[in-house]
């Protein structure tokens, strides 16, 4: 592997100023599961490799009032931490079932939430159920610091809205509404050790007569360059009884709205097919959950 | 038959404790003193001509020791068909083509140095489809041949098929395509050459096929202008083959050639993208293929052509026909067989062996081509294949002698096991396909023999020098196995060393599933000679006739008074430390009494053959067009299992390679790129999607095979993807003709037919 | 740019220097001489790299061995006892036929170590999980799931005779 130096700042502050002080010459890293891979393949050269490893209280997964309050993930949090969370399983499983099929458990180990979304593939299983969470990042740089949707922090493959030296600290989900149900499904060929053909992250949230959708959330993945949402599919149940029969109709609706591509890994007619298949799937599987006892 | 001590029994690989501990040695993990690294330049496109190479820079770098180009070598053309050399010249024919090449002190070193090299190219049209290929006014690959199309005699045609066709009531046709797909080994490729004062060769390797790959270095050598040297092979563990080590590659002559520059030991080792690209897969093949059957359903004809994608350069992948003719004209009874087999050059990978060696692409069609004919013809698919099935005693049309045959009990057991008759829930089907396999060698060369050499030292310890290579399938286990029985001894006071030419006797290679048939055959010729020796020195100790003698758990004592009994280790001492003292050592040669094919692709190729039969039930989800499996099950005719865990092992190994043949593997190429040179777009099955194979071994006993046995390497791979084929059609009625049968594939097979198309 | 580091390798302290952009996986194999852990794809895909670091999988090529300092490495050479006793999974890998060419198994082995110190009786999807980042095309897996499952039985019997003799 090409040389390069690599710094362990103690703080936040510290870093920053150390990728202000190098530039162009300078990396941040996290897990390094991507950034190794990528210096290895030679698509980034840099000189200096900023760890955000040893900044303390970065990697916290907590929420203070259980799913009716927010929940805060420390960007550093391992997709491992995440799988293994109780209260993620419990009233986050969107996010469990996405982060507990992230490549494989030595993955997950190392890889962080925070260099998953900064990566910033169209694929990104991290990005997809936050995005349905409507889920809010903090950015801290060396103009300060800001929040802002995740949604909107993505700006095309590999590409989000950090500006130079800027570090994502801190992932924000909003309280859920009572009666929520969640799911996710990463679609590849084979089981395990995916990079999916696409992701699709549902949330439902339902009356007290548990029929009325209140409120729609569908995300997908590699379903255009960044993590997407379908609005109009959203729009179209919210206020609606949901069965399976709506259901399908939010995924055809999904699906037209879908920007899917050729690939290696797929073709487009087959992934617009399956976000209509799988948009009512997961549809379904958030009904169950809702529903469920705990 | 006697109650066995160590044949029969599950006893571990006898490497196992090294390779659980980390002790166990790979390439990779050896280094020489002295040693360079040496690393390849790729082309940079399909089809061009080399105009310019600038490799000063690179010479100047520091560390580097020598850097090589087409221009810079003596003309070593190797592979069967000699149009390959270890670095081109003149124009490249692929991007896998070796442009250029470096030694240096280190790979960082030799990495850097091939970004220096320069290379001005100017493109040719390419070709990338071998039907386009074989057209008036494509590009073509190999001027001076002037023509696309290989010299190959693959051509057979046995009965009348023309006839037969005629008289059949109910026939069939269809056209299949498979692509390419590749070995995946754990382990890359790689290979240390080293000279010594004399520039004689040793080769550390990976090679299933030491004593082949000598003689190919000694040709090399030979066109080095290095004559009558001494060439030394070297194995060390070896990280998987399934074929792939089955031939010669450019990366090897390119370390020796960099070694003679160098003076030095020189290490290539394979990076995984590297692997993927420049190492050669799978035959691809497009295979049209009738069948026709009388009213009663037997069998009448068999009528094959395909196509065969050669790519740029020659490997056995071109002569995977040969393999092809076998379950063509034998797989199932059929009297008139018609083959023809065209390879056309493109300028795509090339490919060579591949576990099946052709047989699996063949079976894929046949397979599915048997189920589409019993239904025109209105008869049970299970009884359809009973009908025609081999039978011992058979001489099929390519003149196989079947001896043992377990087909039926296999198709049977596969009914049973299966649960064939059981009813189905939605969108869900079983299928079945058979297989024919060489079990007892294989003819293909004009030797298919094995040496053994055995020596016993003073305490009753043996050691066994083979010919045969284990590359992790157990061939190590199963000899020490059968030495041990014939002995009387333990499987642990045996030891199998077969990883050095300089001590080991000659063996063709471990292909055709010959190892366990042929080089235990051979281990039983020299112990057979120690055990006579044995009992004629115990018969004079003891005052015993021999044959009233026997040797069990170290100890030799009188069949008629067992308490006669005398301690091995100290019979041989005895024998050895007394005036005309003796030792023992023993050599045997076994070459099996099977024959070369004739010019009409005539002769009993193996000495016996192995049969099977997989079962699989499936369900297809409609909407996503993905195929679960749910049960499958493995049935073999094996003669005997000598060590069934083993042989479990390769049975469960070869199925679910062959199920990531049926529904996940390709080695995606786009105008010649390989675009997935890797393990997360290429997709070998993980432990998710392992699938439960209920297994179940017939055991024929056969007269010829060591303690009865037959080959089980490749068969395990060899039926998978037509049984799931099958099973898709029976669920939801849609015929797959094309591998990997992708959700993709699938669910736009089902919209079409719902379309109505 | 190098550096000091001080680390637990298989039980020993190690104090050494070493470069920054080394791996884990490049300090263990050509630096210390281990070469158990094995090179597949150098890319985080395949798991034949695997160690345990803190008792945690990781793929050793995509783990700096600056980030080692301070903590506990282990890897296959150190999973026997000092007197060559095996631990009940090579023994359990061993005798199920869970190795053919062997290339994978030490990866292999350490997962399933890191799951079955988490996890002491792991379901079959439990195993299947854990494991799936271990490529093996040899095997076809069951082999190793049977070896996984006799191995934890084993491990567990021990620890219940333990207990046992505490109470008495």
């Amino acid at each position: 592997m090409r040389k390069f130096s690599y710094l362990t700042p103690r703080s936040l502050d510290e870093a920053i100023s150390l990728m202000e002080s190098y530039g162009e010459r300078a990396r941040y890293v996290a897990g390094g599961t991507d950034v190794l891979v990528k210096i290895k393949e030679g698509k980034l050269r840099p000189e200096y490799l900023v760890s955000l490893r040893r900044i303390p209280s970065m990697d916290r997964i907590w929420c203070e009032q259980g799913p009716s309050g927010e929940l805060r993930i420390g960007a550093l949090a391992t997709h491992r931490a995440l799988e293994c969370s109780a209260t993620i399983r419990w009233h986050y499983p969107i996010l469990h079932d996405a982060v507990s099929n992230i490549g494989s458990v030595q993955i997950r180990n190392v890889a962080t939430i925070g260099g998953n979304l900064v990566n910033a593939v169209p694929s990104a299983d991290g990005a997809i159920p936050l995005v349905t969470l409507d889920a809010q990042v903090r950015l801290q740089g060396p103009k300060g610091a800001r929040q802002m949707e995740l949604l909107h922090f993505f700006m095309g493959p590999g590409q989000t809205v950090l500006d130079r030296g800027e570090v994502l600290t801190e992932i924000i989900v909003p309280p859920l509404a009572p009666r929520t149900g969640s799911a996710y499904i990463k679609f590849g060929r084979r089981e395990a050790m995916e990079l999916p053909l696409l992701g699709v992250g549902v949330l439902l949230s339902l009356d007290q007569e548990m029929r009325r959708c209140l409120k729609a959330r569908i995300g997908l993945g590699v379903a255009a360059p960044t993590p997407m949402r379908a609005h109009e599919a959203e729009a179209f149940l919210e206020g609606r009884d949901l069965d399976e029969a709506t259901l399908r109709e939010a995924g055809r609706i999904a699906a037209e709205e879908s920007r899917v591509r050729d690939s290696v890994r797929g073709a487009a007619w087959y992934r617009r097919e399956m976000v209509k298949v799988l948009v009512c799937r997961m549809g379904l599987r958030c009904l169950e959950r809702a529903r469920a006892p705990h | 038959m006697e109650d066995l001590t160590a044949v029969g029994k599950p006893i571990p690989k006898l490497d196992a404790v090294d390779k659980a501990t980390g002790r166990a040695v790979y390439i990779h993990d050896v280094k020489v003193p002295g040693m360079l690294y040496g690393k390849i330049l790729y082309s940079k496109y399909p089809h061009a001509r080399i105009v310019h190479m600038d490799t000063s820079r690179a010479r100047r770098l520091p560390g580097v020791r020598a850097v090589l180009t087409g221009e810079d070598i003596p003309p070593v053309k190797f592979g069967f068909y000699k149009d390959n050399t270890p670095l081109k010249r003149g124009k490249v024919r692929s991007y896998r083509d070796e442009v250029a090449a470096v030694a240096a002190v280190d790979p960082d070193v030799a990495q850097e140095a091939l970004d220096l090299i320069e290379v001005h190219y100017e493109a040719l049209p390419a070709v990338f489809d071998p039907e386009e290929a074989m057209g008036e006014g494509a590009p073509l690959v190999h001027e001076e041949h002037r023509t696309n199309v290989l010299r190959l005699p693959w051509k057979m045609h046995l009965g009348d098929v023309e006839e037969a066709r005629k008289q059949a009531r109910y026939v069939v046709e269809d056209r299949f395509r498979v692509t390419w797909v590749t070995h995946c080994c754990m382990a890359t490729s790689g290979c240390i050459a080293m000279f010594d004062s004399s520039m004689n060769l040793t080769m550390y390797s990976n090679t299933q096929i030491p004593s082949l790959a000598q003689k190919d270095y000694l040709e090399a050598l030979e066109a080095m202008g290095l004559r009558g040297k001494r060439v030394r092979v070297i194995k060390a563990s070896i990280g998987g083959a399934f074929g792939s080590k089955l031939d010669t590659y450019p990366y090897e002559y390119v370390a020796i050639l960099l070694a003679q520059a160098t003076r030095k030991p020189v290490r290539i080792l394979f990076d995984r993208k590297e692997e993927f690209v420049a190492t050669s897969g799978r035959q691809p093949a497009i295979i049209e293929i009738a069948q026709g059957c009388d009213p009663e359903g037997r069998l009448l004809f068999r009528d094959v052509s395909m196509i065969l994608d050669n790519g740029a350069y020659t490997s056995w992948g071109a002569t995977t026909p040969s393999v092809m003719m076998m379950p063509i004209s034998s797989l199932y009874r059929v009297p008139n067989v018609r083959y023809e087999a065209r390879c056309v050059y493109t300028n795509n990978t090339y490919s060579q062996a591949m576990r099946g060696y052709g047989n699996p692409q063949a079976t894929f069609a046949i397979e599915s081509s048997m189920d589409r004919l019993a239904e025109e013809a209105g008869i049970d698919r299970v009884d359809f294949r009973l009908r025609n099935a081999n039978e011992p005693g058979d001489v099929t049309p390519q003149e196989f002698k079947i001896t043992t045959c377990g087909l039926k009990a296999c198709i049977e057991e596969v009914r049973r096991k299966l649960g064939w008759d059981e009813p189905r829930g939605q969108d869900e089907g079983v299928g079945m396909a058979c297989l024919i396999h060489v079990g007892g060698g294989a003819r293909v060369y004009k030797s298919d023999g094995c040496g053994t050499i055995i020596k016993v030292d003073d305490y009753g310890k043996v050691d066994v020098f083979t010919g045969a290579t284990d590359m992790g399938q157990g061939a190590d286990t199963v000899i020490a196995q059968v030495v041990a029985e014939e002995l009387g001894v333990e499987v642990e006071d045996v030891r199998v060393i077969h990883t050095d030419t300089d001590v080991c006797p000659w063996d063709v290679g471990a292909h055709a599933s010959r190892t366990t048939f042929v080089a235990c055959n051979s281990a039983l010729g020299a112990a057979r000679n120690i055990k006579e020796r044995i009992l004629e020195i115990a018969s004079r100790q003891m005052g015993e006739p021999p044959e009233k003698l026997a040797i069990r758990h170290r100890e030799v004592f009188s069949t008629q008074e067992p308490e006669k009994r005398l301690e091995l280790g100290k019979l041989l001492r005895k024998a050895h430390f007394s005036p005309s003292g003796q030792m023992l050592m023993a050599e045997y040669f076994y070459d099996p009494a099977n024959e070369n094919l004739d010019k009409t692709f005539r002769g009993n190729l193996s000495m016996t053959y192995t049969f099977g039969a997989h079962g699989v039930r499936v369900k297809v989800d409609r909407e996503t067009g993905k195929v679960r499996v749910l049960k499958y099950v493995a049935a073999h005719d094996v003669g005997k299992a000598i060590n069934p865990m083993l042989l479990e092992g390769q049975v469960y190994g070869g199925a679910l390679m062959g199920i990531g043949y049926a529904l996940t593997e390709q080695l995606l190429l786009d105008k010649g790129e390989v675009m997935n040179p890797n393990f997360r777009d290429y997709k070998i099955l993980t432990a998710k999607d392992a699938v439960e194979i209920e297994t179940h071994i017939v055991e024929t006993m056969d007269k010829d095979g060591p303690f009865g046995a037959k080959g089980i390497g490749e068969p395990g791979c060899v039926p998978t993807a037509p049984a799931i084929a099958n099973a898709i059609y029976h669920a939801v009625g849609i015929r797959m003709r094309e591998l990997p049968m992708t959700p993709e594939r699938v669910l736009a097979a089902i919209l079409e037919k719902q379309r109505g198309g | 740019m190098a550096r000091r580091i001080s680390f637990l390798l298989n039980g020993e302290l190690q104090e050494l220097e070493v470069e920054d952009h080394w791996t884990l996986l490049h300090l263990l194999r050509e630096e210390l001489g281990l070469t158990g852990t094995k090179e597949g794809c150098g890319s985080g895909e395949c798991g034949a790299c695997t160690v345990l670091v803190d008792n945690k999988a990781v793929n050793s090529c995509l783990f700096l061995a600056a980030e080692a300092e301070g903590k506990e490495v282990l890897t296959i050479e150190g999973l026997a006892s000092p007197d060559g006793t095996l631990h009940p999974l090579q023994r359990a890998f061993v005798e199920h036929g869970a190795i053919q060419c062997g290339f994978c198994t030490p990866g292999m082995i350490l997962s399933a170590k890191a799951l079955l110190d988490e996890n002491p009786s792991p379901t079959e999807e439990e195993i299947r999980h854990a494991l799936a980042g271990n490529l093996c095309r040899c095997t076809g897996y069951l082999q190793i799931f049977r070896a996984v499952r006799a191995a934890s039985g084993q491990l567990r019997g021990s620890s219940v005779e333990v207990i046992a003799r505490s109470t008495e």
